[in-house]
């Protein structure tokens, strides 16, 4: 015991608190006091500190052990004072005592801190402290109490979440309707989303939650399906807008926005019969080569016989429609908004989601009262599922008229649910999915549902025959051996029963049925491959608002059909008489394939799918059980890529939509880049790769029209390609502020999309093979002359092009790859050896690294002083290029600058390298479709020019192409496909 | 694993005067054990003494002692107890010798033996009783220490008291 507590002076506190639990039951001396401080002692009583550097125990009461308590009985006098005698009695108390704690020393084991520990071996168990109903039952809930206070003890600054509800609870049917809402309410949700969620990658963009692409790996068989099958994509997130009003003044106020120079515009009269979907790039009012808003589709109503108004659906992205819009209402005059229910018609399409949004709000204050929420309208489900848009507010108006022009400006985003099927066997999928909808009794369903639109419709004898043509023009597409052969942008519409009831047990494959074709119809098919669709067959109901709302309206719940199906008296067999519900007008329009270039015409060709809102997932179950693939955003960039379009709004550098994307990809690229530990991070200044996260497409034209200005006045010989090219990067490194300045005002740069330019320029690039020239039936383009180019740069300052490079050998490309100009010898080469792999560049220095050591340095030992001496030192050593630049922004560079990434004022983008850069890349893959790499870009149309005229004919359209992460040169060959 | 093994002594002190039994505390025996052992066995002795000797359990009233020894030498100093004959506590020598009862390698063997041995000395005790009253007593003892179904409740209390205290 001395020895003990000499020790545990210097124990822990924690220490002699397990030491205390140890001895607990352990006897302790029994000893008289001997001086008055042992009473002290005594009356601190139960706590038996060890710490305390004790030579005497003298333990007078600490009444839990039974012995002592006998001890007391004794009387406090006896342990005071010395007794006289000794008794009997007393004698054998004393040991009686001793013998209590002695058993319960030897009793109780359990002395460390866990129980199971005291346990023999051959007791103990796995995971005993995991389990206790391992432990022996007597000590079962002396664990679990211990258990307890240990979590007690641990965890207690975790906070459990507050799940208020169970699982079950959340899961049922009305809640998790609830809970779906609310989630709604940020990002619009696709018809489809909850199928997507449980199968994709979700993104949130635009507003939306849309599926980027699959958990699991397919991009390999999502080429496949593009290519020999179908791909299925949900683009309900397009936006459509729908203008009504005069023909010819709905044609005047749209002619404002494009221009016949880049092709069809709104009037092109295959599309104004409503025959054919049109595609269209839309700029601002009068603006045409300069300020372009983007893409879109576009499809007029079929006219109804001796009536002028006419009704036009515009399709567009949703980037672009918050640009659209606005431009829109300006050239149509439409500034009166239409608050909702004050046009019947729109109202009632438009108070739904208005309905469906009031309940979310109140929801949070009493989420028990929404679910007995009673409908306003009867014949609509209880439930209050989501359709259209959910995160517009109530309030928001949807539709503005003009009283000048009588035009009517329609938002249907979210209205109408559109499906892509891309692939040579998309309309067999189509035809196998869907049926043309039967007849029904008009007399008697009437009786039992008056408001449906279908009965209605079958009365007027005119419809019937048009159904009727419809259904045989459908009929005749089972034949079609791919989609392709159908003339692009086909417009059919057409009625169908409920896919639903006709789904398959399991998924079959859906494949062409070719040999089934009667002679007759062999000849109706080559007039439908010839002419397309006649016109009468594309009317559709579905541009009817109100029949639209009547089949979202009386759609037939799942629940209502299994059951319906349950009843039949075969099981497994199709539902007849078809439900009168269960008919659904719908628009088939025909996706045109890759319509420019030579080779693979018609390569990801498809249809289009237009249903009304409400019916996403009746479609979306049946045509997914026909083997169909389903693919996300990212195949869709695929696709146009392959397609070899440009895709919205990553290929439309020139429009708002498309810099804002920009702006967004250079800050996720730059946060990817950022993440890496700066020895791990990519050099991009050795690499002589100025901007490896966006294009600096502005500066690019300037600079080349400046070094075509410089050109210019130095002279204008054959052969000085490379020694010109040499003197412009010098001049140019000497003073581009000052060039800049003079260049201004600045003009914006523009893509050039004028078809007769475009197919001038494509020509020209072509190597004046016999191949090329063929291409030219008509009139041989003129020939490449320095005056034919001077001219044709006049026409298109500031512009670039949209081209395709085809790698000649090896290499993938990368987005942000550089297009440079080969120089004479590296052509000399290539005319050599046709595989050489292509020049190197040479490693750049970086000085921006040895100046942020310095700076560091500087920094340790004395701010102030040396910054001023480090400005002076840091201009000298620095590149030619970059010198006078960044001298002039030094102390504000040096404190953002990043390891390996030049800061923001760029030196000369064109001439920072050996080569001549032309432009970059926006896309760039290994091309299944090609074989090859191929990548998708902009080059400068000046830059171009320069290039062709002084490269020498056989070489024409060679260029060169490295990756922001390489110094190797690739060749390429240029297309531009018009 | 591997322990430091010791020999645990469970001793009786004998004294001729049982009050003089009161006066004993733990120190004034370790010294009187120290002390007989370097008498006997001189300087190695002492040292032997000193490493992991200690007095584990003094009982005054009874006068027992359990005393801990290294085990490789427990026989050198034990042969040195029976020299002993006073020890020295609180300003007075009391003359007494050690008995040892028990040699053990645990204290639990030791409080094992010791629990038998007194349950029969009480019960050798209670035929010799000289009157009533102090068999009436001795009864009580008796059965106040064979009564074992109270321990687990005892213990309950005393984890819930603690628990309490925390």
């Amino acid at each position: 015991m001395v020895a003990k507590s000499s020790t545990a002076a210097n124990m822990s506190a924690a220490k002699a608190k397990m030491r205390e639990k140890k001895m607990r039951n352990q006897p302790v001396s029994v000893q008289h006091p001997s001086s008055s401080h042992g009473e002290s002692r005594a009356e601190n009583g139960g706590g038996q500190s060890d710490a305390r550097p004790s030579s005497q125990r003298q333990r007078a009461a600490p009444n839990r052990s039974g012995w002592i308590r006998g001890h007391q009985r004794d009387g406090g006098g006896y342990a005071r004072e010395m007794p006289k005698y000794i008794t009997g009695g007393s004698f054998a108390r004393a040991r009686a005592a001793e013998v209590n704690a002695m058993l319960k020393a030897v009793t109780k084991t359990a002395a460390s801190s866990h129980l199971f520990q005291g346990l023999p071996k051959h007791m103990r168990r796995r995971a005993m402290s995991h389990n206790t109903k391992r432990l022996p039952r007597r000590l079962r809930d002396l664990a679990n109490r211990m258990r307890e206070k240990s979590l007690q003890a641990g965890p207690k600054k975790k906070k459990e979440p507050a799940k208020n509800k169970s699982r079950k609870a959340r899961r049922r049917h009305g809640n998790l309707l609830l809970e779906f809402n609310r989630r709604q309410r940020k990002n619009i949700w696709l018809e489809t989303h909850i199928w997507h969620a449980k199968r994709f990658h979700m993104v949130k963009k635009w507003g939306y939650c849309l599926g980027d692409r699959p958990t699991y790996k397919c991009y390999r068989p999502c080429y496949r399906a593009m290519s020999s099958h179908c791909l299925l994509q949900d683009l309900s997130y397009y936006c459509c807008i729908e203008l009504k009003g005069e023909e010819d003044k709905l044609l005047a106020a749209l002619s404002q926005l494009t221009c016949k120079e880049a092709g069809p515009t709104f009037a092109a009269a295959m599309c104004l019969s409503g025959a054919r979907q049109g595609s269209v790039t839309v700029y601002k009012a009068g603006q045409y080569p300069t300020q372009p808003l983007g893409p879109v589709t576009y499809l007029w109503r079929p006219p109804t016989a001796g009536l002028t108004h006419r009704q036009l659906w515009i399709w567009a992205h949703p980037t672009l429609k918050q640009d659209l819009l606005p431009e829109l209402q300006s050239v149509c005059q439409c500034s009166e908004a239409v608050v909702p229910p004050v046009q019947p018609e729109v109202s009632c399409a438009e108070a739904d989601p208005g309905i469906q949004a009031e309940p979310k709000s109140d929801s949070k204050l009493k989420p028990g009262a929404k679910r007995k929420k009673s409908c306003k309208d009867a014949a609509e489900p209880p439930a209050k599922k989501i359709l259209g848009d959910g995160t517009r507010l109530p309030g928001t108006p949807v539709t503005w008229k003009s009283s000048s022009t009588g035009i009517v400006i329609n938002d249907l985003t979210m209205e109408i649910v559109r499906y892509r099927l891309i692939g040579p066997q998309s309309h067999s999928v189509l035809t196998e999915t869907l049926e043309a909808a039967t007849v029904c009794d008009a007399g008697r369903t009437e009786l039992e549902s008056p408001s449906l639109w279908w009965p209605q419709h079958c009365k007027d004898q005119s419809n019937m025959t048009l159904h009727q043509q419809q259904t045989d023009v459908f009929n005749i597409l089972k034949g079609v051996c791919s989609t392709g052969e159908v003339p692009p942008g086909t417009v059919l519409g057409l009625t169908v029963d409920d896919p639903r009831l006709n789904l398959p047990k399991t998924k079959v494959k859906a494949v062409p049925r070719v040999s089934q074709l009667q002679e007759a119809d062999e000849e109706k098919m080559r007039e439908l491959m010839l002419r397309g669709v006649p016109q009468p067959c594309c009317q559709s109901s579905l541009w009817e608002q109100s029949v639209r709302n009547s089949v979202t309206d009386n759609k037939m719940s799942e629940q209502e059909l299994n059951r319906m199906k349950s009843e039949m008296l075969v099981p497994g067999s199709r539902l007849s008489p078809t439900p009168p519900q269960g008919r659904v007008p719908i628009l088939l329009v025909h996706q045109p394939g890759k319509q420019v270039g030579n080779e693979m015409s018609c390569w990801g060709a498809g249809w289009e799918l237009l249903l009304p809102k409400g019916w996403g997932m009746a479609f979306w179950i049946p045509l997914v059980y026909r083997e169909v693939r389903v693919a996300g955003l990212h195949m869709s960039l695929k696709h146009s890529q392959n397609k070899a379009a440009p895709h919205f709004p990553h290929d439309y550098p020139d429009c708002p939509a498309g810099a804002r994307f920009q702006e967004e990809q250079e800050a996720e690229f730059l946060d990817k880049f950022r993440r890496r530990p700066p020895a791990k991070r990519t050099n991009y200044i050795k690499h002589g790769c100025l901007a490896p996260f966006r294009c600096p497409w502005q500066q690019l034209a300037e600079e080349w029209e400046l070094l075509m200005m410089e050109g210019g006045a130095e002279g204008k010989g054959e052969g000085q390609t490379q020694s010109s090219t040499k003197t412009h990067v010098e001049t140019e490194e000497a003073t581009p502020q000052q060039h800049r300045a003079v260049a201004n005002p600045p003009i914006r740069f523009n893509v050039l999309r004028n078809r007769k330019s475009l197919r001038l320029l494509s020509g020209w690039c072509r190597p004046t093979t016999s191949k090329g020239q063929r291409q030219w039936r008509g009139a041989p383009p003129p020939p490449l002359s320095r005056a034919a180019v001077t001219s044709f740069h006049s026409a298109h300052r500031m512009s670039l092009v949209w081209v395709r490079l085809t790698l000649l050998s090896k290499g993938k490309p990368e987005t942000h790859a550089m297009v440079c100009v080969p120089t004479a010898e590296d052509l000399k080469l290539f005319g050599k050896k046709q595989a050489s792999s292509g020049p190197q560049e040479r490693p750049h220095k970086d000085h921006f690294k040895c100046r942020m050591k310095r700076k560091k340095k500087g920094l340790k030992e004395a701010a102030p002083s040396l910054l001023s001496s480090d400005d002076g030192e840091g201009k000298a050593p620095d590149a030619p290029a970059a010198s006078d630049s960044i001298a002039s922004k030094d102390p504000q560079s040096a404190s953002d600058l990043i390891l390996g990434l030049w800061p923001d004022p760029l030196p000369s983008v064109t001439s920072h390298c050996t080569r001549v850069t032309l432009g970059w890349v926006t896309q760039g893959d290994f091309s299944l479709s090609v074989g090859c790499g191929e990548a998708l870009g902009f080059v400068s149309v000046t830059g171009l020019l320069d290039t062709l005229v002084n490269q020498p004919v056989e070489h024409r359209g060679t260029l060169l192409l490295r990756n922001p992460t390489s110094l190797h040169y690739r060749f390429v060959k240029l297309n531009i496909d018009v | 694993m591997v322990r430091v093994k010791s020999r645990y002594l469970l001793c009786e002190i004998n004294v001729s005067d049982r009050s003089n039994l009161l006066k004993l505390d733990d120190r004034a025996v370790a010294g009187a054990v120290r002390a007989a052992v370097a008498r006997i066995h001189g300087d190695y002795g002492a040292a032997l003494c000193s490493v992991r000797f200690c007095v584990k359990y003094l009982n005054a009233h009874t006068g027992t002692v359990f005393l801990r020894f290294p085990k490789g030498c427990y026989k050198l100093l034990w042969s040195a107890l029976p020299f002993i004959t006073s020890i020295e506590s609180r300003g007075q020598i009391i003359p007494c010798f050690f008995n040892c009862l028990h040699v053990g390698g645990t204290m639990r063997t030791c409080q094992k033996f010791l629990i038998r041995y007194n349950t029969q000395q009480l019960h050798q005790m209670l035929p010799k009783c000289k009157n009533e009253e102090e068999k009436r007593q001795i009864r009580e003892a008796i059965l106040s220490c064979t009564l074992t179904g109270r321990n687990d409740e005892t213990f309950e209390d005393e984890l819930m008291s603690e628990e309490d205290g925390e």
